[in-house]
């Protein structure tokens, strides 16, 4: 049956792997997955029970000692007491068993491992505006531990691997067989099996984002937050670009292991609105999110700073200012122009930083750079009622004799 | 013709196919403990997987469990040949005095530490600085108040990684064999493969002084060399990797001029 397929040229055949990519690859603008069909496939207390899981599991026990012992870890009771919570109200049947870790890595991001410990990053913190925001994230992480995708895609894997060598062997001895050389087949097939792996994990995103926004809609947090933190990613990436005169990287849908943040963000706006019961109240708990943080926001925006991207820094700032400005942002609005330090940045960074001691939260240190500014400006006066005011807040701070030797 | 010369190298690949690599370095004053020696193994860090028909890598937690009692079994027996008492701790809250947290500091030093040993000393990137210096890595004075606390005079650190072929994979390799009679040979799709290193450290200096890799691999899936999963094969690889203790290059040239 397959003789005539041997007949055709390489060129042929390859223009023919192309166009079947290409089909494939259509084929993977994929359905959203619908909340509704997300049930939880593990109750409380979930144990292994099969021997490929049971392995992973126990690996995963030295990953966790290592990981829960890490020194990047933020150990701050208040804030770890506060995870253990979120994830303990959003986490559904496993919910008293997750553990989750955070550390001190200033990006967006957060993971789930296969024996349900989750480790969430600062810089996630720092970019949720409320508490429906990160419990969405909470949530989806959440999520794959309920639907068990990691074993799921391992399975998926071992499967597809063992097919495609078998098949890729067998191609070779039969090509040899018959005197025919179909390695183009068996890139193919590589091809082939590398999409499908890739639309697999996918297909696992999709589904945690939908268990994650039901579970929060059931749990009383506005799902609605959920596609708005897709909303906020999507902003940060773009402004970050455009200030490195760049394009925003969006990459090749194919060969990625999530879907696109726009495809998301489209998906969990339906979803939410499937999701939502009408009559019921929906809270995003800003107010219990912003006392929670509160106290560790200055550390996070000092990482984000020091990242050199000023452009995802100042749409970040902004982004979060929309919830108020206060001397926090106004300090650090200043830092992010002082550290690119172009033409014109000095100007700026100053009016930021006189901006900022205005407000009643200011940091300290936007005392010590407002009096540095007037200095250079020549207003020596006003410059060392700055320092005297930086001293005050900060007696003990490391340039403390320098800054009172300038005093005089 | 073709066919038979294809055979022929496939046969020739069989017998290079299996095989195991060690290297050792030594601290050039390192002499061997021998005698009356306390010595305090870190719970060994050991892993069995199985390799998939794909050429994935499955864990496999009976495995490793036996190979982990396997290899305590023969470190102990192989160390009281040698004269020392010797204590291997399971978990990291076993040792008295020290607290869990200050042990896993250490073991984690000792990992970075053997990393850059495996850079410096075994990947290529040799450092003009310890030119002739044998082994020249030290932990510092965490070791050597690890060895104050408790009052061990060396410390062992032993990783072990085995990854056994899968019946799958022992096939592919088969199908593979035969497809060299008819001219695509494909034996060698990669079978099981061994890592194990270790790092002796001395606790009253800590310094590292003494460090070996022991690697084994075979191209063709269904030779073995020691299975870490059976008393034998852990003894052959305990045997490998800390049975050939050398002293150190200034010792041997002293025992040499004598």
């Amino acid at each position: 049956m397959c003789a005539r397929c041997l007949e055709l040229s390489r060129r042929s055949l390859l223009i023919g792997g192309g166009a079947a990519a290409a089909a494939l690859a259509a084929g993977t603008a994929q359905a959203r997955v619908k909340p509704s069909d997300m049930v939880p496939l593990v109750g409380p207390g979930y144990k292994p029970t099969e021997r490929d899981e049971i392995g992973i599991w126990q690996l995963m026990e030295r990953a966790e000692e290592e990981i829960s012992g890490s020194n990047l870890l933020i150990q701050d009771p208040k804030l770890t007491g506060y995870l253990k919570d979120l994830i303990g109200t959003v986490g559904g049947p496993a919910a008293k068993d997750f553990r989750i870790y955070l550390a001190r890595i200033p990006e967006f991001n957060a993971m789930m491992f296969p024996s349900g410990f989750a480790v969430v990053f600062s810089g996630l913190l720092l970019r949720m505006r409320n508490e429906a925001q990160l419990a969405g994230v909470v949530a989806h992480e959440a999520g794959h531990f309920l639907r068990r995708h990691q074993i799921r895609s391992w399975r998926d894997q071992k499967r597809k691997s063992d097919i495609f060598s078998f098949g890729a062997m067998l191609a070779g001895i039969g090509g040899a067989g018959i005197g025919a050389y179909l390695g183009d087949y068996v890139q193919l097939a590589q091809l082939g099996t590398l999409m499908s792996l890739f639309k697999y994990s996918r297909t696992m995103e999709a589904e945690a984002d939908a268990m994650g926004v039901k579970l929060l809609a059931e749990t009383g947090y506005e799902p609605m937050e959920m596609a708005r933190v897709w909303y906020q990613l999507i902003g940060e990436e773009e402004a970050s670009a455009r200030y490195r005169r760049k394009r925003r990287d969006r990459g090749y849908d194919i060969f990625a292991t999530h879907p696109s943040s726009e495809t998301r963000m489209a998906d969990l706006k339906l979803s939410a609105a499937e999701v939502r019961v009408p009559g019921r109240r929906y809270t995003t708990g800003r107010d219990r999110y912003l006392s929670t943080i509160g106290g560790f926001r200055q550390t996070m925006l000092d990482d984000q700073v020091k990242l050199n991207d000023p452009g995802a820094s100042e749409y970040l700032i902004r982004t979060l200012a929309q919830d108020g400005w206060n001397g926090l942002l106004r300090f650090y609005e200043g830092e992010v122009w002082r550290l690119r330090n172009q033409p014109g940045d000095d100007v700026r960074a100053a009016q930021s930083y006189s901006a900022a001691v205005l407000y009643p939260d200011v940091p300290a240190d936007a005392w010590r750079w407002h009096g540095i500014t007037l200095l250079k400006e020549g207003r020596t006066g006003e410059a060392k009622a700055a320092f005297g005011r930086y001293l005050t807040m900060k007696p003990d701070a490391p340039d403390a004799a320098w800054v009172r030797q300038m005093i005089g | 013709m073709r066919n038979r010369g294809m055979v022929l190298a496939a046969a020739a690949g069989l017998t290079l196919a299996g095989c195991v690599q060690s290297r050792q370095y030594a601290d050039v004053q390192f002499t061997p403990p021998q005698g009356n020696y306390k010595l305090l193994v870190l719970r060994p860090d050991v892993t069995v997987g199985s390799l998939t028909t794909g050429g994935m890598v499955e864990p496999r937690a009976d495995w490793t469990n036996q190979a982990r009692k396997s290899i305590t079994d023969a470190i102990r027996a192989q160390q009281a040949t040698r004269g020392g008492t010797i204590t291997v701790i399971e978990r990291r809250n076993e040792l008295p005095g020290v607290t869990a947290d200050e042990l896993a500091e250490i073991e984690r030093l000792n990992a970075a530490v053997d990393q850059s040993i495996v850079i410096h000393k075994y990947l290529g990137d040799y450092l003009p600085t310890k030119r002739g210096r044998g082994l020249d890595w030290t932990l510092g004075a965490d070791a050597v108040r690890l060895g104050q606390k408790t009052g061990y005079d060396y410390a062992l650190f032993l990783h072990a990684e085995d990854e056994v072929a899968s019946g799958g994979r022992v096939a592919l390799g088969i199908l593979g064999f035969a497809g060299c009679f008819i001219g695509f040979c494909a034996p060698n799709v990669g079978g099981a493969t061994q890592l194990n290193y270790a790092s002796l450290v001395d606790l009253k200096t800590g310094e590292v002084v003494w460090f070996n890799v022991v690697q084994a691999g075979s191209q063709i899936p269904g030779i073995k060399f020691g299975d870490l999963r059976t008393p034998g094969g852990a003894q052959q690889m305990v045997e490998r990797l800390l049975g050939r203790m050398k002293p150190g290059q200034a010792v041997r040239r002293q025992q040499g001029a004598r």
